[in-house]
């Protein structure tokens, strides 16, 4: 693989890493406004600051008068990063009118970027908005009034669907509508999203089946079946002891009905690998996965819930952690 | 230029440019043809496959296939051996191959086999109680690789054969030996008497892309993974590729020669991680403190990324490689370091600096002098690290 960027990419990336006269390496100290993206986990993040002269009267008049960063990442990121800095101090903007600048203007200002590389200028767009957020809540800015429809991070929590990259059902969902993306590779190539294990690209619930909820579904794609299972019944309860089939049941059912929520909610999830006798092998994936700690608190979780909502003798092994 | 990416290909030796020369222009003749003029490069095939078999301690001649790489050789070695022993069903390999054997018994998992694939600790050793545990009595066939391509930890590949063989002699024992052949010495008579197939190739070993070997135990139950020829005693079909399959031998030759005259490789090796090592903080040597290859050095620096790293490498005229997920054509790091669980903060950060007989001390020297700048930059950038505190942040 040779270097695929372009001339520009090259001189930011250069001029950046060796700290030349007007790059924008760095962070501001008490900055208005403040925004990250990404994470060391995913192989690249970005913490974008700036400041601005504040207008006595009217906050909405604030200009940007500087901007900086710090990112962790490949050429094409900090390239990035230097491009939408540059962008936005060029033209000293109002954080409203920053908000024009899309992933598209970063790349257009980078002379473009590889397709597998178009998620570094996500990043900074990515950034950039969750800084505007920030300096609308410190300036007591309401965003919603003027029409602006900004999250922050936390927002966008609920059903993770890219396990590898910890990406949530309404994240990928309205960066879809926002990028217009319109295939899975369109969508890996943006945020990352599939670009791994690929197992969310077709599955009930996955990457296909938002495209075609966003779209309509394509000629010639059949729509998996998602309907959800009915859940369990509760058959608890009688002294008969469970028959293996039951027993496997029960234990699918908790994990569905009770277990699996909880680990989402904190961008992680499981799943069984196995059952023998009264051993249930267990892989814990998604944002615990790799983290021992995390992992043995989970397992301890697991196994406390199942032991309670199914039989006590159950317990449960770790797998892959 | 400085090259320091010899796991990746090697330049090839003088030597050797000129034994193949004779056959890709005067003696062009296919080895099979019956006039006399095709001789020549049917005898320069006999004494390419004798001088191979004396590089591999001595074995048969006979026991050499030539094939086109060593991805071929391990294609070869696993599903002809699956193919000629359909009874059973079971393989066993690591987590940390090539690709082209991790692959290859993936395929092999959707034809109807069961892969255990064993891992490895964070110095990338072996879990070898798992190894032994795994081991079953429809278990077919064991692959693992001599030398990691990546790190350049070697695996005891002669105790674990030793083992398989102890446990079940007909349990059939296949390393691939791509990184290690030239580096390390093959005896097959001897130390490696319990391996029965082993694969290597000739671009490692400063011969040509193109041209691989097999080696197959007198014996080994095996299918041959190429049918439409006599060629190679039936075993890979094809014209021979003869000055390719010439070179390889004068490589194995050179190659032999070099290990026995010096080991200067692993001087040089050895400079460079100290040097770098007490320049850069937070820097781990990956396989640190187990048995590697004499060339290869493997680095983690902490919260940076290795494709950066990378490019300012190749401005300053160095070339390396990364296990880093920008560097992979995928978005995920090495399933080696993966594996290893080397910490999350430098997984990303990984450097392979990998050298061979053509490297100079001075060209170490370039490197010791320009690497750690390039570290400290990109740090300077980095949302993790804390410049003051020459640490990563909290």
């Amino acid at each position: 693989m040779a270097w695929e960027y372009s001339e520009k990419t090259k001189q930011l990336f250069m001029d950046a890493v060796q700290g030349k006269p007007g790059t924008h390496l760095g962070e501001i100290e008490n900055p208005d406004g403040i925004g990250e993206h990404g994470s060391i986990a995913c192989g690249d993040a970005m913490r974008f600051t700036f400041r601005v002269e504040r207008d006595p009267r009217d906050p909405l008049r604030d200009r940007i008068t500087e901007a900086r960063y710090l990112t962790f990442g490949c050429t094409s990121a900090i390239a990035a990063s230097e491009a939408l800095c540059t962008i936005i101090e060029q033209e000293s903007r109002t954080p409203i009118e920053a908000l024009q600048i899309q992933n598209d203007d970063i790349v257009a200002f980078l002379d473009g970027l590889p397709e597998q590389k178009i998620h570094c200028s996500v990043m900074g767009a990515e950034a950039l908005e969750a800084a505007v957020y920030n300096w609308a809540q410190k300036r007591g800015v309401d965003l919603s009034s003027l029409g602006i429809d900004l999250h922050e991070e936390d927002e966008d929590e609920g059903r993770i669907v890219c396990k590898c990259f910890s990406l949530s059902e309404p994240y990928i969902r309205r960066k879809i509508k926002e990028l217009d993306l319109r295939t899975i590779a369109d969508i890996t190539h943006a945020i990352k999203a599939g670009g791994a294990c690929m197992s969310c690209h077709h599955k009930p619930g996955g990457l296909q089946d938002l495209l075609d909820d966003i779209w309509g579904p394509q000629e010639g794609v059949t729509r998996s079946a998602a309907a959800a299972e009915p859940p369990l019944a509760d058959e608890r309860g009688g002294g008969e002891p469970l028959t293996a089939f039951q027993l496997m049941r029960r234990v699918d059912g908790v994990m569905r009905d009770a277990i699996l929520p909880m680990l989402r909610a904190d961008g992680g999830d499981a799943e069984i690998v196995d059952i023998k006798d009264m051993t249930v092998y267990l892989r814990l994936q998604g944002a615990c996965a790799g983290c021992a700690g995390a992992a043995t608190t989970l397992k301890l979780l697991v196994e406390r819930t199942l032991k309670e909502q199914v039989d006590e003798r159950l317990r449960v092994i770790a797998v892959g952690v | 230029m400085i090259y320091l990416d010899n796991n990746a290909t090697t330049a090839v030796a003088p030597e050797v440019v000129a034994s193949m020369q004779p056959y890709l222009t005067t003696a062009y003749f296919n080895p099979s043809s019956a006039y006399e003029a095709s001789r020549g490069p049917a005898h320069a095939i006999a004494s390419a496959r004798g001088k191979v078999a004396s590089f591999l301690g001595g074995v048969r001649p006979d026991e050499v296939l030539f094939t086109g790489c060593a991805t071929e050789s391990n294609n070869a070695a696993i599903f002809g051996v699956m193919r000629a022993n359909p009874g059973r069903r079971h393989i066993v390999t690591t987590a940390v191959e090539h690709p082209s054997v991790l692959e290859v018994c993936k395929e092999a998992e959707r034809e109807g086999a069961r892969v255990s694939f064993i891992g490895v600790n964070h110095k990338g050793e072996l879990d070898v109680d798992a190894f032994v545990k795994v081991l079953q009595p429809d278990t077919l066939l064991v692959s693992i690789m001599h030398g990691n391509n990546e790190t350049g930890v070697v695996f005891p590949v002669a105790d674990l054969a030793r083992i398989v063989k102890e446990t079940n002699p007909d349990i059939i024992f296949h390393t691939d030996a791509t990184q290690s052949a030239g580096k390390l010495r093959l005896d097959l008579n001897d130390q490696l008497s319990c391996v029965d197939l082993l694969s290597f190739s000739g671009h490692k070993l400063h011969g040509p892309k193109g041209v691989g070997a097999l080696f197959v135990r007198r014996g080994t139950r095996i299918r041959p993974f190429m049918c439409g020829g006599h060629q190679e005693g039936g075993r890979r079909a094809g014209t021979e590729n003869v000055g390719h399959i010439v070179a390889l031998a004068e490589a194995c030759k050179l190659a032999e020669a070099y290990m026995e005259s010096e080991n200067a490789i692993v001087c040089l090796r050895d400079h460079l991680e100290k040097a770098l090592c007490e320049r850069i903080p937070w820097m781990e040597v990956n396989g640190a403190g187990t048995d590697r290859l004499p060339n290869t050095l493997n680095l983690a620096c902490h919260c940076i990324e290795g494709e950066s790293i990378l490019y300012q490498l190749d401005a300053a005229g160095i070339c390396a490689s990364s296990g880093s997920a920008c560097t992979s054509g995928s978005l995920e790091p090495s399933h080696v370091l993966k594996a290893m669980d080397i910490p999350f903060m430098a997984m990303h950060g990984s450097v392979r600096f990998s050298l061979s007989r053509f490297t100079t001390a001075e060209e170490i020297d370039t490197v010791i002098e320009i690497f750690p700048g390039i570290v400290e930059r990109l740090r300077r950038i980095s949302p993790y690290w804390d410049t003051a505190a020459h640490a990563p942040r909290g």
